[in-house]
């Protein structure tokens, strides 16, 4: 009676169900089926203990994996593609990040579109690529860059203003005495030599 | 009338290896992992249904091999089960987990080989074990010797009820991992192994009496 047939079936599969949940588990006792033929019961346990999981030897499961190393290493070539050309968009964005992102998703658009497809088919969560890019281009680059340039700004800034106060003329008579006292002194200037143009410098000043 | 149908679906399971596949994707030396995980499920089918180490060590070879060359036409698709109101889901046929394909390429193989095989002849499976558990024999003769007569009843079993129990009991696969696997409905499935245990219990006792 194919009615019979199937329900007894779903009995066996229980049965085994139980027997090899038990088993995992390290119970002792294994689940009944009262309704079920004993004998059938003997033959799922029977077949559970014999039948056990078979491994090769440890030289040939070595053997396979070098292999299959092999195998993977002369297909990986032409897949892996150049770091240069994943992370290169990424950096464009820097001068004109608006622009840069647009840019980018197409200079890139192919190979994480198509990545973002096979992800979805695989029913793993899509990828938002623009969201991505305008991420990667917003946070990292920018912040780096235009700290560097504040601080290259501010050195700049500095070296400018020393410099007009150097070149500046100072009207000061204190400030004109020290400096043509200054400009007296030559490399091989005596010790009276420097002292003649500083009282020069002073009576200068004073006259 | 279409409205009045009404089905029941099963939510789909996931693939425990998703992430072992994608990463053996991007690179095929992350491979190894799944080589390791499935290593002796696949050579143990394989033995089981060549009965022979040599012949099972060629046909794994050629699964992981195979495995390994088509991982990029590997896809994955969920076991939505979809069946009217009332009765019992059924597995989609073309339900497919990594573990599910990998076998499907194994029972190829292993069908392969086998049809090879009918031409020369080929050591039997209790010739084998014996002289691999040679060394405990005072042990576990008893043991071996129950053994040997359930394999004895699982070697004379018909090939597909013979694949389905050592799918079960040997790979400890589900009901609908089977079906995926064989091709076959889950229905199919556990009528299959509950005929082979009539029959396995059968040849015990035939053997006892």
């Amino acid at each position: 009676m194919p009615g019979g047939t199937s329900r007894d079936a779903r009995r066996t599969e229980r049965y085994i169900d139980g027997l090899m949940e038990a088993e995992e588990h390290g119970a002792a006792e294994v689940p009944m089926d009262l309704d079920l033929d004993p004998a059938v019961l003997v033959a799922a346990r029977e077949l559970r203990a014999s039948l056990t999981r078979v491994h090769p030897s440890f030289r040939f499961e070595e053997g396979l994996a070098a292999r299959l190393a092999q195998v993977g290493a002369a297909t990986q070539g032409p897949r892996r593609e150049p770091a240069a050309q994943v992370f290169a968009s990424p950096i464009a964005p820097f001068r004109a990040p608006g622009l840069a992102v647009a840019a980018a998703a197409a200079a890139v658009g192919g190979s994480m579109a198509s990545a973002g497809r096979t992800a979805t088919r695989d029913g793993l969560a899509p990828l938002d690529v623009p969201h991505r890019l305008s991420l990667t281009s917003r946070s990292n680059r920018p912040f780096v860059v235009g700290g560097v340039g504040v601080a290259s700004a501010a050195i700049s800034l500095g070296a400018a203003y020393v410099a007009w106060r150097w070149s500046r003329g100072s009207q000061t008579p204190m400030v004109r005495a020290v400096r043509a006292a200054r400009s007296g002194r030559g490399g091989h200037a005596s010790g009276h030599g420097r002292r003649a143009a500083v009282l020069h410098g002073i009576l200068g000043v004073m006259s | 009338m279409f409205g009045s149908t009404k089905e029941s679906v099963r939510p789909a399971r996931l693939d425990r290896d998703r992430g072992l596949v994608e990463s053996a994707r991007r690179d095929p030396a992350c491979f190894d992992a799944l080589y390791r995980k499935y290593l002796a499920q696949v050579y143990s089918y394989a033995f089981y249904e060549l009965r022979d180490h040599h012949a099972a060590e060629d046909a794994t070879e050629r699964v992981f091999m195979q495995a390994l060359t088509g991982l990029s036409r590997f896809e994955e698709r969920a076991d939505s089960f979809v069946g009217a109101a009332g009765d019992a889901p059924e597995a989609a046929a073309d339900a497919s987990t990594f573990r599910v394909w990998l076998f499907r390429i194994a029972r190829n193989v292993v069908s392969n080989e086998r049809r090879r095989n009918r031409r020369r002849p080929v050591a039997s499976l209790e010739h084998t074990t014996g002289l691999a558990a040679a060394d405990d024999i005072f042990e576990s003769a008893a043991a071996r010797e129950a053994g040997t007569a359930a394999w004895r009843a699982v070697a004379r079993l018909p090939e597909d009820r013979r694949r389905a129990v050592v799918l079960r009991f040997v790979d400890e696969m589900s009901t609908a991992e089977i079906a995926a696997v064989l091709g076959r409905s889950e229905g199919a499935v556990r009528v299959l192994l509950h005929r082979a245990l009539r029959s396995v219990a059968a040849d015990l006792r035939g053997g006892l009496s």
